[in-house]
């Protein structure tokens, strides 16, 4: 299946839930929608690669981490990426990289500024057609 | 969820409502309020918060409560300092997210005829929404001062008065704070961030003084009808963003090894007393000194530009900066004897008697200005609420309107409006919160605070 995600509504804060054929593309899709949240990503081209590891002593720790990440380079770089490799992912950590371009206020249209991703409702499972992440983040 | 009705202000969630809870949780609202607050999960979180070990008194919710992560936005709980947890989670991602209040030799009978130049130069001298930075130029050696001393450091810099200092909460240190405490990434994320508003529901408002409903502590704080003051709002922004992140992140790995358990994982926790749980109250000490020196630095700013449109002479003194996102320990009653405790206030703010308390409406709407009473010592820990409370999600509130819409909206009502994104000001609308008058009316008529003031809006900047 194509990975795809989806914005859930909360009172105060957002969710998303992606969904993929495997856990590596479900966790990708759900990068590119916390990207959404934070920017229209239409505009964003991948120039700029940075390096991505995540640790954490479960999978979801791994996974909100990771998605972490990408607040922490928004919010010190202006990095926005639209493109991710996983190359890696055992019990410890996920390792990969991103690909996107700086925010640009002149020529970037900014959406929701996120603080954190969140371990709240959070869930990651595999289903029949491969796998599914839910994840609230604080906005 | 069955709720026992205490009286019309309040209401009680029992321990035996679910296993694991091991005191009750007392809701502060009316039947109107409360009809809001059920259709969210914020009684079930209010409920989890009365598992959090420790836990003395009840677990609280304010009447602006609304469902958070982990624990309830407008959720007070205090845990013994000696066999208590503390818990990241307890105070949130924006550390001392506060509010500040500074008065102004101008009335609005000064301001209105050049309110859209004040407005605009507000707007331009104070960085707000994302990719705005820092206008003041901060070394790490001076980062580190910022964390451990709080707006002392813009004082010495010529950023304020020692005046500014006498009406802070904690006069804007906490002790004990730590910058070594604080990762090498929150000071990243912070450094470019300090003098600047940020985005979401923080903002600046310039207002004045509509009704005075006590006209003797009005006067206490120089307050008179007409009288124009600005209120800001923002907090730790990046640096308390990441501290909470990297905190919980360690404290839900400790939790295993001091043998806790939380029904949700944000509300990760640890002895108060552990080193993880020091470590953490130090960083956090550290990020609410960020955030004094954040609003004390706005301030700075606001007055500059004030003084640009109205002259040298403008004075605006603070009148008070309080927090409400935050984890302090406080000695109070507790069954009858003294003790000391932590008092997690997450979307609440201190309202000890006789301590102004701010409760800002949406935008667009009335703020008001309280002082604490002794009802706050005696239920709610010197707690009451913070704001009105959000009732719609930010994509609802984004249905069926434009930015361009509210701010001619607002514009037809005399309020000038400036934000750098459109979703700065659709998400924010008025009707995406609870009626601020309800909300005030239950901490009012709860005894928690009393009302002073009415103040209302006639210039927004928002992130």
């Amino acid at each position: 299946m194509a990975a795809e995600f989806e914005l859930l509504e909360h009172t105060s804060d957002m969710g998303i839930l992606a969904r993929g054929g495997s856990r590596n593309e479900t966790l990708i899709a759900a990068s590119k929608g916390l990207a959404s949240i934070l920017v229209n990503p239409a505009g964003f081209k991948p120039l700029e690669e940075r390096f991505f590891k995540a640790t954490g002593s479960d999978e979801a720790a791994q996974i909100v981490n990771w998605l972490n990440e990408i607040l922490f380079f928004f919010d010190t770089e202006g990095m926005v990426f639209v493109e991710f490799d996983i190359e890696s992912w055992n019990t410890d950590e996920v390792i990969g990289r991103a690909r996107g371009e700086r925010f640009d206020i002149d020529r970037h249209e900014f959406r929701t500024a996120v603080k954190a991703a969140t371990y709240h409702q959070f869930e990651s499972h595999p289903t029949p057609q491969g796998w599914e992440i839910r994840v609230f983040v604080d906005v | 969820m069955q709720l026992e009705k205490i009286d019309d202000y309040r209401w009680l969630i029992p321990r035996t409502y679910k296993p694991g809870m091991r005191t009750d949780a007392i809701v502060y609202a009316n039947e109107r309020l409360l009809e809001a607050i059920r259709k969210d999960q914020s009684l079930e979180q209010a409920a989890n918060v009365a598992m959090l070990p420790g836990i003395v008194g009840r677990a609280l919710a304010m009447p602006d409560i609304h469902q958070g992560y982990g624990f309830p936005i407008g959720g007070v709980a205090a845990v013994d300092e000696q066999i208590g947890v503390v818990s990241p989670g307890g105070v949130g991602f924006d550390i001392n997210c506060g509010v500040r209040l500074l008065s102004s030799s101008l009335t609005l009978k000064d301001v209105k005829p050049r309110l859209r130049d004040l407005v605009h130069q507000l707007f331009r001298d104070v960085p707000s929404g994302t990719g705005q930075t820092s206008r003041f130029s901060v070394s790490d050696s001076d980062l580190n001062q910022i964390l451990e001393k709080g707006p002392r450091w813009a004082i010495e810099h010529g950023m304020g008065s020692e005046a500014d200092l006498d009406n802070t909460e904690e006069r804007g240190c906490i002790a004990g704070a730590d910058a070594y405490a604080v990762s090498a990434r929150a000071k990243l994320r912070g450094k470019p961030q300090l003098g600047t508003l940020g985005s979401g529901n923080h903002f600046l408002e310039v207002q004045y003084v509509d009704e005075i409903f006590d006209t003797t502590t009005a006067s206490r704080f120089n307050l008179s009808e007409g009288k124009i003051v600005l209120l800001i709002h923002t907090g730790s922004r990046g640096l308390g963003h990441q501290v909470c992140t990297d905190y919980v992140s360690q404290l839900d790995e400790a939790m295993r090894r001091y043998d806790l358990y939380v029904p949700d994982r944000q509300l990760a926790c640890a002895p108060i007393h552990s080193p993880e749980g020091q470590r953490y109250l130090k960083a956090m000490a550290a990020a609410a000194n960020f955030a004094w020196t954040n609003r004390q630095c706005i301030a700075h700013s606001a007055r500059g530009a004030f003084k640009r449109i109205f002259g040298e002479g403008t004075a605006m003194p603070v009148i008070y900066d309080v927090a409400h996102n935050i984890a302090k320990l406080e000695t109070h009653n507790v069954d009858g004897k003294q003790k000391r405790v932590l008092v997690h206030r997450k979307g609440a703010t201190r309202a000890f008697p006789g301590q102004p308390v701010f409760i800002p409406g949406s935008m667009g709407t009335a703020s008001y200005f309280l002082v604490g009473r002794e009802g706050s010592m005696r239920e709610t820990f010197g707690s009451a609420c913070h704001g009105a409370g959000r009732v719609l999600s930010r994509a609802a509130a984004k249905k069926g309107t434009t930015a361009k819409e509210i701010q001619k909206e607002l514009e037809s009502r005399g309020i000038i409006v400036e934000s750098l994104t459109r979703e700065g000001l659709t998400e924010e609308r008025p009707e995406a919160y609870k009626d601020i008058e309800a909300v005030v009316d239950v901490v009012h008529n709860a005894g928690l605070a009393a009302r002073v003031a009415r103040l209302k809006p006639i210039g927004v900047i928002k992130g």
